[in-house]
């Protein structure tokens, strides 16, 4: 038992240098390139996709513009910005210039392009709906649960499967989960009409779990650590809650009962702005937490980089360690924060949708003080 | 000085201030919250779910924070 410890012991540290053989050289590539490691744009959204050491893969440029109007697809910016119908600025001490021929030639082989925003040689860009780095991710997690979800959907087609126990690893696993989305989150807190919100519960839960996860994988990222898309599941809580709005509770927020009429005016405004803050603060909170996770771990890392040259690289070899120890520590909270958050998410949801169904004054009180936590903003 | 370098001190001193208050804050959910799940393990289960609530929505707060502090030294 000792011996196997300090065997594990070892296999840890081992690990770790490891890791900081691997870590060092690629990310001081990355830094020399740029010469210095901009932590937010790695973690920003980008059109293309990174594979390095392998290079990158540019995504599909689609512009739509006006005078004249039109819709101009290319397969990558290197194509846009070739075919000259679109053009990108080079900055230098606070003067921008227009590239073109060699310079431009010279400019994407510094994989400058990449950072670029492409402008029409001819009129005015009115939106860019570039196919994004976090668009891919997004729609490779849904793909994922969809193929997931479809093929076990299929193990539960005869009524007599859905009462046998689930078979196999994979169905075990997922019966699991879905169990405790309907059994932790749907049933306790939105309340008796539980099932009509359970869909969409689920299918928010293991989306953004999957989005978290993915996040986690080498050459991936996490669509949700994009702004875009957390309000845009934000978005969906709030229609889908609102839309089953008891008139109870369109009274409550609009006519809050109970109170002298002038009082009325005062508190329906008060809480119009609570119920967006709600969902507002549930975007926020998503794409926060995400974007941390891998500022943190750039931050981390860049901390070796940073001490390399304000200390020199004896300083940095022995920050080395103790740095990656530290990003090893904040993956494995990540992996903890992924779970979390799609859990947070879910309950959240399902406690609006619960306030969004709340009948007369005294079910509510009996809901509340029974099945719905406490709850304030 | 010059306002760069204030709007860098103010997110550097503001991330600080978010640390502490969302730490003060989790730390006061958490701490009865245990107590109470020791003294009655049996709805223990409802008061992790009370406290990730009210932990999260906690959580909500301080992130606005520091989505301010995280402009300033973006946009300074």
């Amino acid at each position: 038992m000792a011996l196997n410890a300090n065997i594990r012991y070892r296999q840890i540290v081992l690990l770790l240098a490891a890791g900081c053989v691997f870590l060092g050289p690629r990310l001081a590539h990355a830094a020399d390139e740029e010469g210095k490691l901009d932590a937010v744009a790695h973690t920003a959204d980008g059109v293309y996709l990174d594979f390095a050491p392998f290079g990158a893969v540019e995504l599909p440029r689609i512009f739509l513009r006006s005078d004249p109007w039109g819709l101009d697809v290319f397969p990558s910016t290197r194509s846009a910005l070739l075919s000259e119908r679109y053009v990108m600025e080079h900055k230098e001490d606070g003067h921008a210039e227009i590239l073109h021929g060699e310079a431009l030639r010279d400019a994407i082989d510094h994989h400058e392009h990449l950072y670029a925003k492409p402008k029409p040689a001819q009129g005015t860009l009115v939106l860019d709906l570039s196919i994004t780095r976090h668009l891919v991710f997004g729609v490779l997690a849904a793909l994922i649960v969809v193929a997931i979800f479809l093929g076990l959907a299929r193990r539960y087609r005869r009524p007599e499967d859905r009462v046998a126990a689930p078979r196999g690893i994979f169905q075990n696993m997922f019966e699991a989960l879905v169990i405790f989305v309907r059994d932790e989150i749907a049933k306790p807190c939105v309340g008796p009409r539980y099932r009509e919100f359970l869909p969409f519960l689920l299918t928010a839960f293991m989306f953004i779990l999957c989005a978290n996860l993915m996040g986690l994988a080498p050459y991936l990222g996490a669509a949700t650590s994009n702004v875009a898309v957390t309000f845009t599941l934000a978005a969906f809580t709030f229609v889908a809650g609102q839309r089953k709005g008891t008139k109870a509770y369109w009274t409550h927020l609009f006519w809050p009962p109970g109170v002298p009429l002038p009082v009325k005016f005062i508190l329906a405004p008060i809480e119009l702005v609570s119920l967006i803050a709600k969902h507002f603060a549930l975007a926020l909170r998503l794409f926060a937490n995400m974007m941390s996770g891998s500022l943190l771990i750039l931050s981390l890392i860049g901390i070796i980089f940073t001490i390399n040259v304000l200390f020199g690289s004896l300083a940095a070899a022995l920050v080395a360690p103790v740095g990656v120890a530290f990003t090893l520590f904040i993956t494995f909270i990540k992996i903890a924060v992924a779970f979390i958050h799609a859990f947070v998410f879910t309950l959240l949801s399902a406690i609006f949708f619960g306030m969004a169904l709340e009948e007369d004054e005294h079910h509510e009180e009996e809901t509340s003080a029974e099945e719905q936590p406490a709850l304030a903003g | 000085m010059e306002p760069t370098a204030l709007a860098f001190l103010a997110a550097g001193i503001g991330a600080g201030l978010v640390a502490i208050g969302a730490g003060i804050g989790i730390g006061n959910l958490a701490g009865p919250a245990m107590e109470a799940s020791a003294r009655q393990p049996e709805v223990a289960g409802h008061i992790r779910l009370t406290m990730i609530i009210a932990a999260a929505l906690l959580e909500g707060v301080a992130l606005f924070g520091m989505i301010i502090c995280l402009l300033l030294t973006l946009k300074a």
